[in-house]
């Protein structure tokens, strides 16, 4: 029975097993040289940009990948959080330190809102009922001249913390890492929980997870303002950023598309696999945008591909091959059990 | 022997269709009650109106002193009513000690958006938790495949995961929707031994509806017979047996009549 009860043993389980922060510190130190070693500044821009789209796919992993629902309001959400915090910094005069916190509690209403039409529509009703508010969302953003309408909104304020100011790509690197080794922290601690369980029991079978005594309308609508918060975390931090501008074409449904891509390709339910979707997604798009038009049908056949012949993406592929690791171990040490069991009773 | 459960005048109609018409039921604590019946008789839409995945047209369910009926169906399992599902509805993508850790989903204290903040606490309370679950895994017969995926199991291990799973909820009342089916006689004697062994250990008072009547006759109590969501009889296994409506019910009216039961015996 102890054999069954340990997890797969690595160094960072053995950190989290000291004190379940250590792991992150350590990442966070990790972490600090990074913008040394980019080249030019774009390449720094481009892991800013990373770091805001882990924290939306996080969030999107929470509700679509854990609670299984079917969302396209996400990139609404995020846009509502980014527009939030540019009109709190830019009409306002509001510091960051306001806005980001303003942002993430405007998305998490937005996010009761679109996580209301959960209770009664499931799967691709779901969708079409989200993509109708993300497009409208999307549509008053671009005739509001209050909101720069389809020019952007620009003048966004560089945050600021005791004086400093956080106005360059490599420094807002450093205002924006602990941001997300703390999206990804809480995650894991929280799905880790019984809310994550009671999430997963939503997804695999609501009628199940009712009988069971989970509440499933509060878990449902408990991951939608979840992620919500997450999506208007990122939202701010990507208003905040340099140049400090903001355009209705950083959330339209393709933005989302991209974002579903991450969550996908990286793994329906895994946390690890949304990053590294985050990561890749990120870089790849970038680095083929010259071929915008093409990029969309590669990221829609990807989509299909992926969930066709690996549907638990690329976090699943890793996972199974530590499963199938420790479950060799666990087999071989069986097996050498009974050997040793055996000679002993050969001996007597 | 006290009264843990209370039905009276129960209806459910699904459009001209009366699921369930005017039942009265009541359960002593610690009984074992089987409900049969032919199919289509309204069994599984007593236990879903029981267990309030239904809500009753009309009547009550006087359970611990509430008036449960009309309760959501997770208030209903918080207060200590489990079931199980003919058709099993495990959480497939999870391992079977997480199944079970659902089960006590409403044994955990602390809140939900908690764990965050106080990792250590919480790991605490969920190894205590998970050493439980071990417990009962153990008693039906499953620790050794705590890590694996409920769909990689058997569906005679699924069976006892089901219940597994009932059974991590701590209940007063477990309701079982034929916890047999699909089994072969060698395994239902095995599961029936388990659901008595559970009954005992946990102090549990149990519903079985199931088709195998050599199940229910052998370990029931009393029966209750249903048929076009009516009771059309209730007592011990042997009343039922020679009641004449029963057979009537099961058989058609002309198989009920003595002679052609006596012909049949012959």
């Amino acid at each position: 029975m102890d054999v069954v009860l340990q997890a797969p043993r690595n160094g960072i389980a053995r950190l989290a097993a000291i004190h379940p922060v250590l792991p992150w510190i350590v990442a966070f130190v990790v972490l600090l040289p990074l913008p040394y070693l980019t080249t030019n500044n774009y390449q720094i821009y481009l892991i800013n940009h990373i770091g805001v789209m882990i924290i939306l796919a996080t969030g999107l992993n929470i509700v679509k990948g854990y609670c299984g629902q079917v969302t396209v309001g996400h990139v609404a959400v995020y846009a509502i959080g980014a527009y939030t915090a540019a009109v709190l910094s830019v009409y306002f005069a509001m510091p960051f330190w306001i806005t980001l916190p303003s942002a993430m509690i405007v998305s998490m209403l937005f996010g009761v809102l679109v996580g209301f039409p959960s209770f009664r529509l499931e799967g691709a009703y779901l969708a079409l009922a989200t993509l109708g508010f993300a497009q409208a969302v999307e549509v008053f953003i671009r005739v509001t001249d209050y909101l720069g309408s389809a020019s952007g909104l620009g003048g966004i304020k560089a945050p600021v913390l005791f004086g400093f100011s956080f106005d360059t790509y490599q420094t807002y690197y450093y205002l924006m890492l602990p941001f997300v080794l703390f999206a990804i922290y809480f995650a894991f601690a929280l799905l880790k929980s019984s809310t994550g369980r009671a999430f997963m029991a939503v997804r695999e079978d609501p009628v199940s997870a009712a009988a069971t005594g989970v509440n499933v309308r509060r878990y449902k609508l408990l991951a939608f303002v979840i992620s919500a918060a997450y999506a208007g975390m990122a939202g701010a931090l990507l208003a905040h950023m340099r140049p400090g501008y903001i355009h209705p074409n950083n959330f339209t449904i393709i933005e989302m598309v991209v974002v579903l891509l991450m969550v996908v390709l990286g793994g329906i339910g895994n946390i690890w696999g949304a990053i590294i979707g985050a990561i890749l997604v990120t870089i790849i798009a970038d680095l083929t945008r010259d071929l915008y038009h093409y990029q969309l049908l590669a990221f829609g056949l990807v989509i299909v591909g992926t969930v066709l012949f690996m549907p638990k993406g690329i976090g699943g592929l890793i996972d199974r091959y530590f499963v199938s690791r420790s479950f060799v171990a666990a087999r071989d040490k069986t097996a050498e059990r009974v050997r040793t069991q055996l000679d002993g009773d050969g001996e007597g | 022997m006290t009264e843990i459960i209370k039905v009276t005048g129960l209806c459910k109609s699904f459009g001209g269709v009366h699921a369930a018409n005017n039942i009265d039921f009541s359960l002593q604590e610690g009984e074992v009650r089987g409900i049969i019946g032919p199919n289509g008789s309204g069994k599984s839409t007593f236990f879903n109106l029981l267990t309030g995945i239904y809500t009753p047209d009309e009547g009550t369910i006087i359970y611990d002193g509430h008036n449960i009926a009309g309760w959501e169906p997770h208030r209903i399992a918080s207060h200590g009513i489990a079931r199980t599902f003919q058709l099993l509805r495990m959480f497939t993508e999870m391992s079977v000690l997480d199944n079970l850790m659902i089960g006590c989903h409403c044994q955990v204290n602390y809140g939900a958006l908690s764990a965050p903040f106080a990792p250590l606490t919480i790991a605490r309370e969920e190894k205590v938790l998970r050493e439980e679950m071990m417990d009962i895994l153990q008693t039906i017969g499953l620790a050794d495949y705590a890590h694996v995926t409920a769909s990689e199991m058997s569906i005679g291990q699924r069976r006892l995961l089901a219940l597994g799973r009932a059974i991590a909820m701590k209940p007063r009342i477990l309701m079982l929707d034929e916890p047999a089916a699909g089994l072969s006689p060698v395994n239902v004697d095995n599961l029936m031994a388990i659901v008595m062994k559970l009954k005992d250990k946990y102090g549990l008072t149990l519903i079985i509806v199931e088709h195998i009547l050599k199940v229910v006759m052998e370990t029931c109590d009393r029966i209750s017979v249903l048929d076009h969501g009516e009771k059309i009889a209730e007592g011990s296994p042997d009343e039922v047996r020679d009641d004449h409506a029963v057979i009537e019910a099961y058989l058609g009216k002309e198989m009920a009549d003595d002679e052609v039961r006596q012909l049949l015996a012959s």
